[in-house]
């Protein structure tokens, strides 16, 4: 695998896509090559910091009571 | 799935269901809305639900169907820009190849450290609508193949949308950084300046 090869399945690998074949190819080459491993951990620290400020939000506690109070009122009774 | 199981699983959903409906509609008013449809809809098509395949995946194809059928048409900010060399852009490299250049022995690792949770933010809800919601989706912990499904389109295109829209994320949020001043970053400013 060169270098064009392995940053071509960059995202796939982090985003735990790949078959374990290519797995293992790109884990390899990672570990042997400086500017391909500098690649992954920019975009693996990016990916995490993306994840996390992207999910710290919250419903408005309004919503959840009314969206709550809904899903109460329209819930089949139990037999 | 016991009867109200559903309800309280639906409900664990809500979090995640408002803040992607706040990328897409740009308005927390507009979000609040969308969220309240897609409990209604699921509601009233509660009996298309299989009980035991993926209700989170089924809410939110509800939610990105309410919201391109009812709200995109009246989005209230503007579509941004699409930058067309976004493709290419490699942050990385360019910093990499910059950083002899640069006061900073590590400016990649600056720019990420100085990344700030509003900013994110503003950068995913400028996504452009092209790839908003496949990358929406992404964050929000979706496979490719959810995604797939959720938003009716091949793997492939969930791929290089998710591909472009991590690009432009990574520009936004470089020019965000360098507009806040950081020093290290002067020295890798894009060539198209």
């Amino acid at each position: 695998m060169d270098c064009d090869d392995c940053l071509e399945k960059l995202y796939a690998f982090l985003d735990k896509e790949l078959g374990a074949t290519e797995r293992v190819e790109v884990a390899k080459h990672i570990a042997d090559c400086g500017d391909c491993g500098g690649d992954f951990d920019f975009e693996a620290r990016f990916l995490e910091i993306i994840r996390d400020c992207g999910t710290s939000d919250v419903a408005p506690a309004e919503l959840r009571r009314r969206v709550a109070e809904r899903l109460r009122s329209e819930a089949p009774p139990i037999l | 799935m016991a009867e109200d199981a559903f309800e309280k699983e639906a409900l664990s959903y809500i979090d995640a269901l408002y803040r992607t409906g706040l990328r897409m509609t740009r308005s927390e008013a507009d979000a609040q809305d969308l969220v309240q449809e897609t409990y209604v809809r699921a509601l009233r098509f509660r009996a298309q639900f299989t009980p035991g395949t993926n209700l989170k995946a089924w809410l939110f194809r509800i939610l990105t169907n309410t919201f391109i059928n009812a709200y995109r048409k009246r989005s209230r900010a503007p579509e941004t820009t699409e930058l067309d060399d976004v493709d290419e852009f490699s942050l990385y490299r360019r910093m990499s190849a910059d950083g002899s250049a640069s006061s900073s022995p590590d400016p990649e690792r600056q720019f990420l450290d100085g990344i700030v949770s509003s900013e994110v933010k503003e950068a995913l809800q400028a996504l452009p609508e092209r790839f908003r919601a496949t990358v929406l989706l992404d964050v929000e912990g979706f496979s490719y193949k959810e995604i797939a499904e959720t938003l009716g389109i091949p793997i492939g295109t969930v791929m290089s949308r998710l591909h472009r829209g991590r690009k432009f994320l990574q520009q936004r949020l470089y020019d965000l950084a360098r507009q806040r001043g950081i020093a290290a970053l002067r020295a890798a400013a894009p060539r198209t300046e």
